[in-house]
């Protein structure tokens, strides 16, 4: 199997570059209700079936900050720079404790939600992009990224058939809007202009999402097939 | 040596990088940095209390302070959770936190603010634990540049004296035992504070921080500090040093919805430290 050492968006964090990883790390983007989870758990399963050995609970919450994070939420008292370290902390402590030694054990890291998550959220509130992209390039380049694109008439029907609307996803920590429905409709569109400005940024694969799960499922076993191709023994 | 670092360019409010500014502060922030045991607590403790003798309104925020972030870092900290990079990070959570919620209101509002230990703090712990020098930087950049920044150097057997003789157990991460420097935890503590001394070094140089010989006795450190605080009083917010009754009495009036002059409740002082 073919071992390559890891890429990272800025500098490389603390001699981590010199370790080979043998796994391969595949992330799912996009907005709030998407499909994402669905998708990860059909790649899975599939994966499964193919022979290889896939972790798909890399991105939860990391024991570290998990709670701090869910505390502070819940007293809407951080501003959006400690907001943003808090989700840095967060994932940097996911991506050292869990991603990196399941990819040096060489596993398939399916992730639900990247970097560009937290980037799209803060674009959105105002946070400097620079800034917050600065201080995330400690992430590591996934070998494929692919961002399921949709536009909020396609998105609004499937997210109101599962649920109700959410507080967090409709942005109403900062967006004054006179209902939970304007608010998700603003939210969400200027949340989807963000992740296509962060498509062309980091290059990301785009898949038409306003489709069925059926199509949009063939198109990425189709693209995670490729990125496989190698490790396939 | 000029007594006033404030360059003709200087304006409070300005920060380390490229972000928002949102105007001239009319406030002014003093920072203290220095190794464990280096005596900077118990002066800017000392400069806070004669500020306040001056009635001046003086503001205090220390390192890892932050109540929602701390427990965190605590809980980070009791289980050795913390890696360098994410000591790193959740210790600049906990100073965003302070900068918006503590620091930045009290300069707009024209305040003194004492901050014992500052960016540098972080800059010098995480470089000495391996993390990128330029990346800290930027990570950084939101913060507000001080007025004036003090480093008070001490020789590292002096610092170590000074903390064998006044304090508990040294700390695992104080230490520096997450490098795996030495199984001693004296030893380790040894290396960790001679390479921090290194780093602050660079730092003197990098922002041109105000030396104070640490060796030199608590009253003479003292005056060499208010000589460098004291040209930037003019114009800064003071209050005179009444009560809420003692103000009514002085308007002359009084009645039921009023309490007699000389009556003092518990939360009486109108501004108290922050």
């Amino acid at each position: 199997m073919p071992v390559k050492t890891p890429a990272f968006y800025g500098h490389i964090p603390l001699k981590l570059g010199d370790k080979p990883l043998p796994g391969r790390l595949i992330v799912i983007e996009g907005t709030d209700g998407v499909g994402r989870s669905t998708q990860i758990g059909l790649l899975k399963e599939w994966l499964e079936t193919e022979g290889f050995a896939v972790s798909d609970t890399g991105f939860r919450r990391s024991d570290l900050t998990g709670n701090g994070i869910d505390r502070a939420k819940r007293g809407h008292i951080l501003d959006h720079l400690t907001l943003n370290l808090f989700y840095a902390t967060d994932f940097w402590d996911r991506m050292e404790r869990s991603i990196l030694p399941a990819l040096e054990a060489g596993m398939v890291i399916l992730g639900d939600r990247y970097i560009f998550s937290i980037m799209a959220r803060a674009r959105v509130r105002g946070v400097p992009a620079h800034w917050l992209d600065d201080v995330l390039e400690f992430a590591m380049v996934p070998d494929q990224i692919y961002f399921l694109d949709v536009d909020v008439e396609h998105l609004l029907p499937r997210v109101m058939a599962n649920r109700e609307l959410d507080h967090w996803e409709s942005g109403e920590d900062f967006l004054r809007e006179p209902d939970r429905y304007a608010s998700f409709v603003r939210y969400q569109s200027a949340l989807i202009k963000e992740f296509r400005n962060l498509a062309n940024q980091y290059g990301f694969e785009t898949i038409d999402a306003r489709r069925s799960v059926r199509e949009v499922f063939e198109d990425l076993q189709k693209g995670v097939w490729t990125v496989l191709e190698d490790m396939k023994s | 040596m000029t007594k006033n670092r404030l360059n003709a360019n200087f304006q409070m409010g300005q920060r380390y990088g490229s972000h928002p500014q949102d105007g001239k502060y009319p406030g002014r922030l003093i920072i203290v940095e220095g190794i464990d045991g280096s005596g900077k607590s118990t002066q800017i403790d000392l400069l806070g209390k004669w500020l306040k003798r001056l009635g001046y309104v003086t503001v205090f925020t220390e390192w890892n302070s932050s109540p929602i972030v701390k427990r965190t870092t605590k809980r980070g900290k009791q289980e050795r959770m913390l890696t360098p990079m994410s000591f790193s990070l959740i210790h600049s959570a906990d100073f965003a936190s302070r900068v918006y919620t503590q620091i930045i209101p009290a300069l707009k509002s024209g305040t003194i603010v004492l901050a014992d230990r500052y960016v540098y703090t972080a800059f010098a712990r995480d470089s000495a634990r391996g993390v990128n020098r330029d990346w800290l930087r930027r990570v950084y950049s939101f913060a507000i540049r001080p007025s004036l920044a003090f480093y008070f150097k001490v020789p590292l057997d002096e610092s170590i004296r000074r903390i064998v003789t006044g304090r508990d157990q040294l700390g695992f991460y104080e230490s520096g035992q997450d490098l795996g420097l030495s199984a001693s935890r004296e030893e380790s503590f040894r290396i960790f504070q001679g390479r921090l001394l290194e780093e602050y070094d660079r730092l003197t140089e990098e922002y041109g921080l105000i030396t104070i010989d640490a060796t030199e006795t608590i009253a003479v450190q003292q005056q060499k500090v208010r000589e460098y605080v004291e040209p930037l009083l003019p114009g800064i917010m003071q209050f005179d040093n009444h009560t809420v009754p003692d103000a009514l009495a002085r308007t002359g009036l009084s009645g039921r919805y009023l309490p007699p002059a000389g009556y003092r409740r518990l939360t009486d002082p109108i501004l108290t430290e922050g």
